[in-house]
């Protein structure tokens, strides 16, 4: 884990270049360009808006904020493990032709959802102060959800890219499973709403978005601090999680040039 | 601190595949599930093909090396793990020098983005920081002659301007040893001379060049050193003249015998051109006979003004001899600017054994050569080893004359006669040429 990490670091001028690539690549042609940043997310969450307001109507105040809060990150998470699992996959041309470290293409895929994630935080946080709900110093704690939710999506993503380049069925399977890990996690409703103590037990530590969804509410739309306790044994299992993606990246790099 | 004399050294070096990587076809569940099923455990590592079975190979520092072999007998694979994009199966590998590949043009570049970003990004791809890029931005793009096309998203460029524009990032890419496969012919007349002389510019700069090609002719004028792959080894290493000869006749010899060309990795035994001659392995050692100068004199002493087509040229060139020696060869070879060998002979002191110290005097009656420079190479060859000196030389002719030799010509002019008797043919004043000089 230390030698690909230090890798990444050496590394660190491409990776820049690569996510500014992203970037930009990204809306490049369309018409509006960079306001695709803001307007995805907020087309994303109009339409479950209107769907949990108009058609299945939930007793949350201020839904459409309560949401937005669980939705930015968990499409960050989404799509970085959506598009890493064929980072190495799709990156024939440059890994069959150029000498780097393998793990910098998913590494950018994560680090260019991030930037879209951080990007669309005024957004969040001008929809919050419309609802009246001004941001308070809670959010210091921020960061250190984003840094553990970073771990934690690295690992994920560099197993899947590793494991997708000899099956290639992976990158079809994953959509769909994040359809239904979308669905099991906290973002379109409270966890309270869960009402029986066991299953609520049962999915927090079967599923470690729990955590993070449950955190990010807290410090945006309940103003307190996250739960100490769960957000540790978070980051503890992200990095034991990304000491294991390493090693199985590691076994397969070799392979990686030759199976694409 | 002065690192090994050899830039690159492989030992050994065995690479195999696994066949359903060639055969493309990927591994899916599906396909393990339906294997697993019918109980075929084994099946995935039955298929194996060894690209390369055992090579051996040193590459010196400073040298420029080509590396010519058929369609599929490892050469790429080979490029591949010295670039380390690849991990030999067995074998070791031992790289000193920071390296730059150019294994293809253009890797990463993005259709959407300029000329302009495509360099960063494919400069930082190749292996330069960005500060190194954009210090040669402005270098690269005047390289590129892409003129304000460089600031035109790539995908609207023609496949030439592409090409340019990849290969002018590729070259500013500054690496102790570059490897280099297939892609000096780039663009028009005009941009393959100046590629070309990039390349020139980098081997003068004492880099070491490492060159995958079909073209042998640029193997012979341009390396030091071919070495020829063969069956998934290295089947010689040597003078690029010589080696290029043998690779010829093995080529014509097997096509001779209408051997089946089968891709070789995938042949029994590595499919290897048949054998032309026994050659007896080089021993490398100090050559016991050693050119230790050469000059070039006119009939007024040593030749250091530019001379002329009619010009008398005298190559002395002086040697010593160390030990014994039985049998020394001095070949003598004429080259153009571009590296293209004009003529080439050699000469054999076979009789006697050569004095300890003497001179061999080469005398060209007339030197015949138009304006242009060009290089005497004199190689002294033994049984121990080789001994090399060149020189180069201008020659200045008037500009009326077009090519590279001027023969000894005359002109004669003749009436047409009706009566179909030959009358006395009006000469030209014989001329021993036709520019003027005496």
């Amino acid at each position: 884990m230390i030698r690909l990490v230090r890798e990444l670091y050496q590394y660190r001028g491409l990776l820049i270049s690569l996510v500014q690539r992203e970037l930009k690549a990204r809306y490049r042609g369309s018409f509006l360009g960079f306001l695709w940043t803001f307007l995805n997310p907020t087309l994303h969450m109009l339409v479950y808006v209107l769907l949990f307001t108009v058609v299945m109507r939930q007793n949350i105040p201020n839904y459409a904020f309560f949401m937005f809060v669980g939705l930015l990150p968990w499409i960050w998470f989404s799509t970085s493990l959506g598009g890493g699992a064929s980072a190495i996959s799709d990156r024939r041309d440059l890994l069959t032709k150029v000498r780097f470290p393998a793990q910098v293409l998913p590494t950018t895929v994560v680090v260019t959802n991030l930037c879209n994630f951080v990007f669309s935080l005024p957004l969040m946080l001008m929809l919050g102060i419309a609802y009246g709900q001004w941001p308070t110093w809670h959010v210091v704690a921020f960061p250190l959800v984003i840094l553990v939710q970073f771990v934690f999506t690295l690992a994920l993503t560099y197993i899947l890219a590793a494991i997708n380049v000899t099956f290639r069925d992976l990158q079809h399977i994953v959509n769909n499973l994040l359809t239904l890990w979308f669905f099991a996690t906290p973002v379109l409703y409270p966890f309270s709403n869960i009402q029986d103590e066991k299953v609520r037990t049962l999915m927090m530590s079967l599923n470690p978005m729990v955590g993070f969804m449950t955190s990010y509410q807290a410090i945006f739309y309940e103003h307190r601090l996250p739960e100490a306790g769960p957000l540790l044994v978070l980051a503890a299992i992200s990095v034991v999680l990304l000491w294991g993606a390493s090693s199985i990246f590691e076994s397969r790099r070799e392979e990686f040039a030759e199976s694409i | 601190m002065q690192e090994s004399m050899d830039a690159i050294v492989l030992k050994d070096v065995v690479k195999s595949f696994r066949k359903r990587t060639i055969r493309g076809e990927y591994t899916t569940l599906k396909s393990e599930l339906v294997r697993w099923l019918r109980g075929q455990r084994q099946a995935r590592e039955a298929g194996l093909i060894t690209a390369l079975r055992g090579v051996n190979l040193t590459i010196p520092r400073g040298k420029t090396v080509g590396i010519i072999g058929r369609n599929g007998s490892g050469k790429s694979t080979l490029l591949k793990l010295i670039t380390g994009i690849y991990a030999p199966t067995s074998g070791s590998l031992e790289i000193n020098g920071r390296i730059s590949a150019l294994l293809d043009l253009g890797a990463g570049f993005h259709p959407d983005f300029s000329g302009r970003e495509n360099i960063l990004i494919n400069g930082i791809i190749l292996g330069m920081t960005r500060a190194e890029v954009r210090a040669r931005m402005d270098e690269i793009i005047a390289f590129s002659e892409l003129g304000e096309f460089i600031d035109e998203p790539v995908r609207t460029y023609s496949s030439g301007m592409y090409m340019r524009l990849a290969f002018a990032v590729a070259t500013h890419v500054d690496p102790d040893i570059l490897i280099i496969d297939e892609i000096l012919a780039v663009g028009d007349e005009h941009f393959s001379k100046k590629s070309l002389a990039k390349m020139t510019e980098f081997k003068n700069q004492g880099k070491t060049i490492v060159l995958v090609t079909h073209d042998l002719s640029t193997v012979e004028r341009w390396c030091d050193l071919a070495a020829w792959i063969d069956g998934g080894y290295v089947r010689r290493v040597g003078n690029p003249a010589e080696i290029t000869t043998e690779y010829r006749e093995a080529i014509a010899l097997a096509e001779a015998r209408s051997a089946a060309f089968t891709p070789p990795a995938l042949t029994e035994g590595g499919g290897a051109l048949p054998e032309v001659r026994t050659v007896a392995p080089e021993v490398p050692s100090t050559p016991p006979v050693r050119l230790t100068a050469l000059d070039l004199l006119t009939p007024e002493g040593i030749a250091d003004r530019e001379l002329s087509p009619e010009d008398r040229l005298e190559a002395r060139v002086y040697f010593t001899v160390e030990g014994t020696c039985d049998d020394a060869e001095f070949a003598v070879s004429l080259k153009a600017a571009d590296g293209r060998i004009l003529y080439a002979t050699s000469m054999r002191l076979e009789e006697s054994r050569p004095p300890p110290s003497g001179c061999v005097r080469l005398l060209l009656e007339r030197l015949a050569l138009l304006s242009g420079a060009y290089t005497l190479q004199v190689t002294a060859r033994s049984a121990g080893g080789s001994s090399t000196e060149s020189r180069t030389f201008q020659v200045g002719a008037t500009a009326s004359e077009q090519g590279v030799f001027r023969p000894v010509h005359r002109w004669v002019v003749e009436a047409a006669n009706p009566t179909g008797v030959a009358s006395q043919p009006t000469e030209a004043a014989p001329r021993v040429a036709g520019g003027g000089h005496p």
